[in-house]
């Protein structure tokens, strides 16, 4: 089970990078989209160790290993959802 | 956040290797008064492999423990030669007990550290919703 590469913090470090080095680049939302994507992936990976391990086809250590993974996946993803939120509003709060 | 993901997989690669190692304990703690059976032994090798987390561990194939089989003198056994002896089974109870524990605290570290693992990358998530 490979799931490491799916994080959405990795993709967002290699978003990161790309952001600040080439500007002209990846645009920004597919850049998000992709860590979306990742995160989703990750998610998709936990149900179906947690559907393996109801029905006994995977052992409890691939269940906890995929259900701790995903939950970083999804804070990691909730707490940058949160950011640029707050960011968009902190521009739409701007006075024109 | 790579490196938390492949040590949980690392830690959680342990965890799978001890409990199979507890495996072959409880088989041979099961078998101790079996005539004829050879204590089971696999020893942990490095996982390999195209998917594998650098580092991580799994046990090795299994082999039979090749200590000569005690002859236990019982001359009503069905087993009994002509002599009245036939060949038990080479477990040591104290042995597979001793294995058992250290089992038991190997799967308790590797649990400390993935639970370590998670605590960090809470604490690292914590400080980026600041």
């Amino acid at each position: 089970m490979d799931v490491r590469n799916s994080l959405a913090a990795g993709a967002y470090a290699q978003a990161r990078s790309q952001i600040s080095t080439t500007p002209t680049g990846q645009p920004a939302g597919e850049v998000f989209a992709a860590a979306v994507q990742s995160v989703a992936g990750t998610l998709q990976e936990g149900e179906a160790q947690a559907r393996a391990a109801m029905t006994g086809g995977a052992d409890p250590h691939s269940l906890v290993l995929a259900l701790a993974q995903t939950e970083l996946a999804v804070e990691t993803a909730v707490t940058i959802r949160d950011r640029v939120v707050e960011a968009y509003q902190e521009i739409l709060r701007m006075p024109v | 956040m790579t490196d938390f993901s492949s040590a949980l997989g690392v830690a959680a690669s342990g965890m799978r290797s001890q409990a199979q190692r507890l495996q072959h304990v409880s088989e041979n703690i099961a078998n101790a008064d079996t005539p004829g059976y050879r204590r089971k032994v696999a020893a942990f090798e490095a996982e390999r492999g195209p998917d594998a987390a650098p580092g991580a561990v799994r046990p090795g194939p299994v082999s039979l423990d090749q200590r000569d089989l005690p002859r236990v003198f019982d001359p009503g056994h069905p087993m009994a030669d002509d002599s009245g002896h036939y060949l038990g089974s080479n477990v040591d109870l104290v042995v597979e007990l001793a294995d058992a524990r250290e089992a038991q605290r190997s799967y308790e570290a590797n649990l400390r550290v993935f639970d370590q693992l998670r605590q960090m990358s809470t604490s690292l998530n914590e400080l980026l919703r600041r």
